[in-house]
């Protein structure tokens, strides 16, 4: 420590470097990051918001809910604590008056029975209690300026919806949500409504203690876990991972740089810690300066690059889909220092080899 | 008492077929408070037998004791450890450590040790050679004097009982020089050390106790010139040899 930080003040514009290359990799981590799970969540709020153990689509939709369909009537043949229908439907939607092409919005309607579990809760207006009036996601207000009380048109019909409510965390394949009824859902997708026992629904969501014990007495029917289903929204995984590995090779070269750097470090010093060994200070005590060296380089590298994410952030569009939280934070913060570290130990090997005796020459 | 003593020590360097021998069966030992002197031509083995005391190579033959330990026979780590106690290292080129102030290189032996700092003892020392105004500066500002009374303080700070100086005066000029060789001399005698020293300057060794002269590996002693400062060692240490 003594040996490291004085090391470190002496040579300022050095170490300078050493940490801005670390602050830049580390930000990029962070930022990346915030970007993985600001879409991952923009996949999957929605169905995350249910609280649901499982959920029931047909067996040709291939858990894609866009291709599931059922009949109303079927819910009785599933036996769950809870059970609620869901009708969902992909569309385009328009404030009322607005032609322009800006002014298409990507939505995915959700049909429900308000009486069920996945009714969502409004933090802003009301529940809807007619056809064609809708609870969006406050995304709508925070974006796209829509209030309580706007008509929105749908793109290719001339269904009009009202907004009644709002409701927080509803997204659905990256779309912001649109709660209504089963018939306007019904009409959205179909333009006719049939809320018989052959009306046709998208999925049942279910709560029940252990999804094995779920029992479901149709052969074209298929019960998936939450989990199990949101690796297969579409897109989902394939994003998680591309991310997941830009960020492991981030973290990696970052400590493969430090690595190299402290390695030419070490060889620059060679001399100096040989007349150290001269001395009489140990190997052990040399080589734990360096890797503490490179712990504090680190640090210091990483908390800045988060400083400049948090600010980042703070003023970053509504529209960026980026979103963090303090274990991501703390835990990439941890991962970089760690894997830094372990670089460091690269040059422990070069450190135990000096040769005290080329000192004396 | 015998502070460090060589015993039947060789070393002999593999040099493709042939055999160089750098050091050849020598015996060899300093009494605490007694300051010597290793004379002698280029490529006799001066640095060898140095090195060897100091435990940074092993003799092919024979055995070192410091303070009674058995130096040679020790393991790396333990050997490491015994000069880090035992040992004071003056070199020709400094041996500060650049990012460290005058100061701090006497703090890193404490820390090296995990003790407090000895901010008295190393104030002491600053007086003795002369270095207090300097002790907040880095060894790029010093002179090379300056430098190299740093380079003592810090082998002295850590109360060695051996100090083994290979041409500490090198790239000083001779009142440098002997300014220098006179600290040595003090500290040998003040603090009971045995201070082995070699150089190349003749002038210096009106300095020491004895003088030895190197020539192809074989060591003797210098019986001229030893004697002829022999009234000024009495004069020197009247009080505290015997
Ligand atoms: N590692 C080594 N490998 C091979 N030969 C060596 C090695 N170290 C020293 N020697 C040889 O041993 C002999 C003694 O070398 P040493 O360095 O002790 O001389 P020296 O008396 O210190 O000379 P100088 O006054 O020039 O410093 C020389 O012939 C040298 O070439
Ligand atoms: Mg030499």
């Amino acid at each position: 420590m003594f040996l490291a930080w004085n090391e470190i003040k002496y040579s300022k514009t050095r170490f300078a470097l050493i940490i801005g290359v670390i602050v830049l990799v580390s930000y990029l981590v962070y930022f990346l990051t915030g970007l993985a799970y600001g879409l991952a969540q923009d996949n999957r709020t929605s169905v995350d918001k249910w609280e649901a153990d499982a959920i029931v689509l047909t067996d040709e939709s291939n858990a894609n809910i866009g291709m599931s369909m059922m009949p109303l009537g079927e819910r009785d043949q599933v036996d769950a604590d809870e059970v609620a229908v869901l009708g969902q439907a992909p569309n385009v939607i328009r404030r009322e008056g607005e032609t322009s092409e800006e002014a298409k919005i990507n939505v995915t309607f959700f049909g429900i029975d308000p009486d069920e579990f996945i009714m969502p809760e409004v933090i802003e207006g009301e529940a809807f209690t007619d056809n064609y009036e809708v609870i969006a996601d406050i995304s709508l207000q925070e974006e796209e300026g829509i209030e309580l009380g706007d008509k929105l048109t749908l793109a290719g019909s001339d269904i009009e919806v009202e907004v009644v409510g709002f409701t927080e965390d509803a997204k659905f394949n990256v779309a912001p949500v649109l709660y209504t009824t089963i018939a306007t859902y019904q009409d959205v997708r179909f333009e006719a409504i049939d809320e018989s026992n052959e009306g046709r629904i998208s999925a049942l969501v279910l709560r029940n203690d252990s999804v094995s014990g779920i029992d479901v007495e149709n052969d074209d029917l298929v019960v998936y876990t939450i989990s199990e289903y949101i690796e297969e929204l579409p897109g989902y995984m394939a994003q998680l991972l591309t991310f997941g590995l830009m960020i492991g090779f981030l973290i990696v070269i970052a400590a493969v740089v430090i690595g190299i750097f402290m390695y030419v470090l070490t060889v620059q010093k060679s001399s100096m810690f040989g007349v150290m060994k001269a001395q009489g200070i140990s190997t052990g005590y040399i080589s734990s300066s360096v890797v503490m060296q490179t712990f504090l380089l680190s640090l210091m590298g990483t908390l800045t690059g988060l400083a400049l994410t948090v600010l980042t952030a703070y003023f970053l569009p509504a529209t960026v889909p980026y979103q963090s939280n303090s274990y991501f934070l703390i835990g990439i913060t941890v991962l970089l220092i760690l894997f830094a570290v372990i670089g460091a130990f690269f040059s422990v090997r070069t450190i135990v080899k000096i040769d005290p005796l080329e000192a004396i020459d | 008492m015998k502070l460090i003593e060589a015993i039947d020590v060789s070393k002999t360097f593999k040099d493709g077929s042939r055999e160089i021998t750098a050091l050849n069966e020598t015996n060899f030992s300093v009494e605490a408070g007694e300051f010597v002197a290793v004379i002698g031509p280029s490529g006799s083995g001066k640095s060898t037998l140095l090195t060897i005391l100091g435990g940074l190579q092993q003799p092919s033959e024979g055995k070192v004791l410091i303070n009674g330990n058995k130096f040679s026979e020790v393991s790396d780590k333990d050997r490491t450890q015994l000069r880090f106690e035992e040992i004071g290292f003056i070199l020709q080129a400094s041996n500060l450590v650049p990012f460290l102030t005058v100061e701090d290189q006497m703090r890193l032996v404490n820390k090296v040790k995990s003790d407090a700092y000895d901010e008295e003892k190393a104030n002491k020392l600053f007086e003795a050679l002369n270095i207090t105004e300097l002790r907040d500066k880095y060894p790029k500002d010093l002179s090379g004097g300056e430098r190299q009374r740093a380079a003592i303080a810090r082998a002295l700070f850590h109360d060695p009982s051996v100090i083994l100086a290979d041409e500490p005066t090198a790239s000083l000029d001779t009142e440098r020089a002997v300014e220098v060789v006179e600290i040595l001399a003090r500290e040998t005698k003040d603090k009971e050390k045995a201070t082995i020293m070699v150089t190349h300057d003749e002038r210096l060794i009106g300095y020491c106790d004895k003088v030895y002269y190197m020539e192809d590996g074989e060591l003797r002693l210098d019986e001229d010139k030893s004697n002829k400062e022999q009234p000024d060692e009495d004069e020197l240490d009247g009080t505290t040899t015997e």
